[in-house]
């Protein structure tokens, strides 16, 4: 019998269960399930909505053997143009567990791609997991979009950060640090140094809201032809992203002389092994002209500090957001969070090392925001 | 010259697994061409794919065992293709 790709329906629901459990038995690591509900929690299909999700079975004889998501958005481009893109992810085969099943993990991808001929994939976790592996073979372009952090309270930094503690040595010099105040002493230094380049700008003041409202739109019409490529960020969306139900964001609405000038969300992760027991902040998302970068990265952070989180996190790919990131105290560390387009999109990308960045790439282009928040 | 549909699938073969095309024959398949990986076969599709301009589903790029059999789908493709 061969595998077919279907859309998942309910009556897949417990084969999918059953899935699950083969590749948990077989090994595979505990955040290794499919979706056990056909119709997604987050960003289910509606009516008119260009924002949704939709799941996807390879199914043999009744028995689910993969799966896979695509979240469907509308993006402009430098163009002018606004187009439908899918962000294809979760992709999920039993082949992980069984070898019978090796090619199901490219069947997957070869049905995304006819079902969404601009598609690409965010995130993965470093160029050594086996989809960015595949993607690389499949001639995918792809880059790293930067990650930037800003240390609010280095004494729980040196203190909690795992992924710096991971020899004894280490645990007892940022031990060390912590308890004489060296550490904080030495980054608050260079924090201080980097805000010596930090320009003077205009005053500016910022607004909590509790929801998002047709002033974004002049916004997102000023803005939009000013990157390569970046998902459509009206008013529409961005209630639906940052639904006001949701508790778990902030959303900012930044101005200057009366006028909007950005906007932000930001919002504390989840508790995160690697980060220990520390509250990390998210700048998730952000609005502006990119030379008004600035006072919107400013107003995140100011509210994350508020909010009380001990590290800021972001990851930007546009030059300017990422140098208002510098300019605002973060600091850039290597980033495992890939972005690859499929052929399709890479060409209208191109030349992607010019192009990217100029993109407007963020943590909200992916799947972190249920996951994470 | 007119090459056939299996000399045709054999070039696009012989380019994507770097083998000279005589080594390349209606019988090779992933058993006897060690690059011949599961990506490898997704390449090689759409490889097919852009060189005859059609489109395989994934069922069709799974019931491709052989150089021989995908040279038989393409042909199949092509014939009930609207002109």
């Amino acid at each position: 019998m061969p595998i077919v790709i279907q859309p998942y329906r309910e009556e897949h629901e417990s084969a999918v269960r059953e899935f699950n459990q083969r590749l948990q038995s077989g090994g595979a690591g505990d955040d290794l399930v499919f979706f056990e509900l056909a119709r997604p929690r987050w960003l289910p299909p509606a009516d008119g909505s260009k924002l949704l999700q939709e799941y996807f079975v390879a199914v043999e004889n009744g028995v689910v053997r993969g799966g896979y998501a695509l979240k469907q958005q509308s993006f402009s481009f430098a163009d002018g143009v606004s187009r439908n893109v899918a962000y294809y992810h979760h992709p999920l085969s039993e082949g992980i567990v069984n070898k019978s099943y090796a090619a199901v993990g490219a069947m997957l991808l070869k049905d995304a791609m006819g079902r969404a001929p601009l598609l690409y994939c965010l995130g993965m976790a470093g160029y050594d997991r086996p989809l960015p592996k595949m993607l690389v073979r499949l001639g995918w372009s792809h880059f790293l979009v930067p990650f930037y952090f800003n240390i609010v309270h280095p004494y729980r930094f040196l203190r909690e950060m795992q992924a710096l503690r991971g020899t004894v040595f280490r645990r007892w010099l940022l031990d060390l640090l912590a308890f004489t105040g060296a550490g904080w002493a030495g980054i608050r230094a260079a924090e201080g140094l980097r805000k010596l380049r930090t320009p003077k700008l205009p005053p500016f003041t910022v607004e909590r809201v509790e929801d998002f409202s047709e002033w974004v739109d002049p916004l997102w019409q000023q803005a939009k032809n000013h990157y390569a490529m970046t998902a459509v960020r009206d008013f529409q969306t961005l209630r639906t992203l940052y639904p006001a139900s949701d508790a778990h964001f902030t959303r900012l609405r930044v101005h200057r002389s009366g006028h909007d000038i950005g906007w932000a969300v930001v919002g504390e992760r989840r508790k995160d092994g690697k980060y220990g027991a520390m509250r990390v902040g998210s700048i998730v998302d952000c609005w502006a002209l990119p030379e008004d970068a600035l006072p919107v990265v400013q107003a995140a952070s100011a509210a994350l500090i508020e909010n009380g989180v001990d590290l800021i996190i972001s990851n930007q790919s546009h030059r300017l957001w990422g140098r208002a990131l510098n300019q605002a105290g973060f600091l850039i560390s290597p980033s495992n969070f890939i972005f690859a387009a499929g052929k399709n999109l890479s060409a209208l990308l191109q030349p992607i090392a010019e192009t990217q960045s100029q993109m407007h790439v963020t943590r909200a282009d992916g799947d972190g925001l249920p996951r994470n928040f | 010259m007119t090459l056939t549909i299996l000399d045709q699938v054999r070039k696009v073969a012989s380019d994507l697994f770097v083998l000279p095309a005589d080594r390349i024959t209606a019988e090779s398949s992933p058993d006897t061409i060690e690059a011949w990986d599961s990506i490898q076969h997704l390449n090689f599709v759409l490889a097919l794919e852009e060189k005859f301009g059609l489109q395989l589903s994934p069922e069709e790029m799974e019931q491709i065992r052989n150089v021989g059999e995908a040279a038989r789908l393409v042909a199949s493709k092509l014939q009930n293709s609207p002109r």
